[in-house]
């Protein structure tokens, strides 16, 4: 699903060149529940947003699905998140001023689908969250749990293979949290590869992969053999 | 993006954010206003001096004389002699007077001339005659009236056959004319025609106001102006007189015209600058507020196309929108202008229609900055602003 072979990424900050990344190899397998852990400034935030086309690598190479999307430009980038990859942000990233269904629908806008199926297929979506009786309600009417879902819903309805979650229960409470990373298994298991960017060794945990950074280097790379389905959710 | 979803986004945007939008339109809506009723204004008042002057046609020539130059009715014979062809030639005394019936009085121009005047082709009689040769000759006390004393004396009965008081003399009306709208100088519906004679006994004086000449064509007309400042140079000196063709007229009104209506547009194009000024500044702050919701767009798939979309016809919306109230703000004040304003006015779709090319254009090259700039937003910096 995922191939990065000498991912490194430097930055400018004033005159220095600070390097977050540096020479980032590894492959994250189709169907894989993923989990890029590190203390925060690892670099594992910058990793997910190259994974995501939001960033770029200065040098090294990015196979998506087996085709190489290193040097695609913005607009293939934006057709490649809008088909192959769907987003969970830590700060849930809803447009404020578009209800729970219509920001559900946002993806769609962009594929062209018209209005009525978009509409059909988001409350769809929102009902598989468990929020169909929030559909007219704005982000800042809602809790962070029932965002951080809406914002979940959001990233499925494409039904894209990839899901990327960055530190999607950052913000959330430990009950909370918990339902989250729950309803990603539970997606995983239903066959999304899914790549979750967490701090959090509970939820790494609860990962089969687990890639863990340490000042941009990637200090260990394990798959265990249990299966998702054996992970208490 | 389909364009469906482009213009409801677009619709949405400007939704958001009622009150801005509305004040940021007040630009757009003043200038298309601005330039319906200023053009309706220019227009009605050009409209009826134009359709005057073509009645008249373009091969007359006007002939006054400077303070000091002998100008009589001799003079017409003497023009008449020194020109190779035939023109006619018609003197006209002129006053302003008081005229009155029993019932009442009011103002008018009293022209002294000739049964030739109607030959000129300037008017025509809705009822009785002109003044004839016999009249004229005799200095008899006829008068013939314009259309709007009828109206003022005589309540728009027939006058033919009543009597009229004119500088102390009754007159008896024998004709009156058909209304000709407001030409060069005064209205000739306010004029009274007698007959040259009885105006040379009752201003005790033979000294012209003007003689008006009638060619066969403009050519002749041309020629005749040429030969007639000739004549007039070495009979009394430079300057005797002053000869204008009613060519020159009519392109002396055009040019002005011309420049009403640059000064017109001008007013209104300055008026729309700032409109979309207004619309470039409100949009970039939009863009600005908006940064972090670009980046999810972005993040979901956007293109640049889609974003720079978004926002120009957010743009457009905003001027558009300005552009139809003020149409209708224009056009409402269009209405009641004849409430307001003695001069007439005249509504002018093509006022309308560029008006409303304008406020889009004005919508799309301000809308088009804030646009690009927008699509140019790094996803990563976009999502990650804190606004």
């Amino acid at each position: 699903m995922i191939r990065v072979e000498s991912l490194t990424k430097d930055y400018l900050l004033g005159s220095e060149t600070f390097r977050a990344l540096h020479t980032v190899s590894f492959e994250i397998p189709n169907g894989m529940l993923a989990a890029i852990v590190g203390q925060s400034g690892s670099g594992k935030s910058t990793l997910l947003n190259i994974l995501g086309g939001l960033d770029r690598p200065t040098v090294g190479q990015y196979w998506l699905n087996g085709t190489d999307v290193s040097q695609l430009n913005r607009d293939a980038w934006a057709h490649e998140r809008n088909h192959t990859l769907g987003f969970v942000f830590q700060s849930f990233q809803l447009i404020p001023t578009l209800t729970a269904w219509d920001n559900v629908a946002l993806p769609l806008v962009y594929r062209r689908i018209p209005l009525k199926e978009r509409r059909l297929r988001a409350r769809q979506a929102l009902n598989d969250v468990g929020l169909e009786h929030r559909l007219g309600h704005k982000p800042a009417q809602l809790s962070g749990g029932q965002q951080q879902r809406v914002a979940i819903a959001r990233a499925l309805i494409g039904d894209p293979p990839l899901l990327l979650a960055d530190e999607p229960t950052g913000n959330l409470d430990t009950q909370t949290g918990e339902e989250i990373i729950a309803l990603l298994q539970n997606l995983n298991q239903r066959g999304h590869t899914v790549v979750i960017v967490t701090h959090s060794p509970d939820v790494a945990a609860r990962c089969r992969q687990i890639i863990q950074l340490r000042d941009g280097r990637v200090v260990s790379n394990q798959i265990s053999e249990k299966s998702a389905s054996e992970v208490p959710s | 993006m389909t364009w469906k979803d482009s213009v409801r986004i677009a619709m949405a945007g400007m939704w958001a954010n009622k009150l801005r939008a509305l004040l940021t339109m007040l630009g757009v809506i003043i200038g298309v206003s601005a330039v319906i009723v200023l053009v309706a204004i220019g227009q009605g008042a050009s409209a009826s001096v134009t359709s005057r002057i073509e009645t008249l046609g373009t091969n007359v020539l006007f002939v006054t004389p400077a303070g000091g130059t002998p100008f009589s009715q001799n003079q017409i014979a003497e023009i008449q002699r020194a020109v190779p062809f035939p023109v006619t030639a018609v003197g006209i005394m002129n006053t302003p007077a008081k005229v009155a019936t029993l019932q009442t009085t009011s103002a008018a121009q009293v022209i002294g001339t000739d049964a030739s005047y109607i030959d000129l082709g300037a008017l025509t009689m809705a009822a009785g005659h002109f003044l004839t040769p016999t009249e004229a000759d005799q200095g008899q006390h006829v008068a013939v009236v314009g259309a709007n004393l009828v109206a003022s004396l005589f309540n728009g009965n027939s006058p033919i056959g009543q009597p009229i008081m004119v500088m102390g003399q009754q007159f008896t009306v024998v004709g009156v004319l058909n209304p000709v709208g407001q030409g060069p100088g005064a209205s000739q519906d306010n004029a009274l025609f007698i007959p040259m004679t009885t105006a040379q006994y009752l201003l005790g004086t033979n000294q012209l106001s003007e003689i008006m000449i009638k060619t066969a064509t403009p050519n002749q007309a041309d020629l005749t102006d040429n030969l007639l400042t000739n004549w007039y140079t070495n009979r009394f000196g430079a300057n005797a007189v002053t000869i204008a063709s009613e060519d020159q007229v009519l392109q002396t009104l055009q040019a002005t015209r011309a420049t009403l209506t640059e000064l017109l547009a001008g007013t209104a194009a300055i008026a729309l600058i700032v409109g979309g000024i207004g619309i470039m500044n409100i949009m970039l702050v939009s863009v600005t507020e908006r940064t972090r919701e670009i980046g999810i767009r972005q993040a979901l798939g956007a293109t640049r196309e889609d974003i720079v979309l978004q926002f120009l016809l957010e743009a457009m919306a905003i001027s558009l929108t300005g552009g139809v109230l003020g149409i209708a703000m224009g056009t409402g004040l269009v209405s009641l202008a004849p409430l307001f304003l003695k001069t007439p006015v005249s509504f002018s779709w093509f006022a309308v229609a560029l008006a409303f090319v304008f406020s889009s254009a004005v919508g799309l090259i301000f809308g088009l900055y804030p646009a690009i700039k927008a699509s140019g937003l790094e996803p990563i910096h976009a999502l990650r602003y804190d606004g």
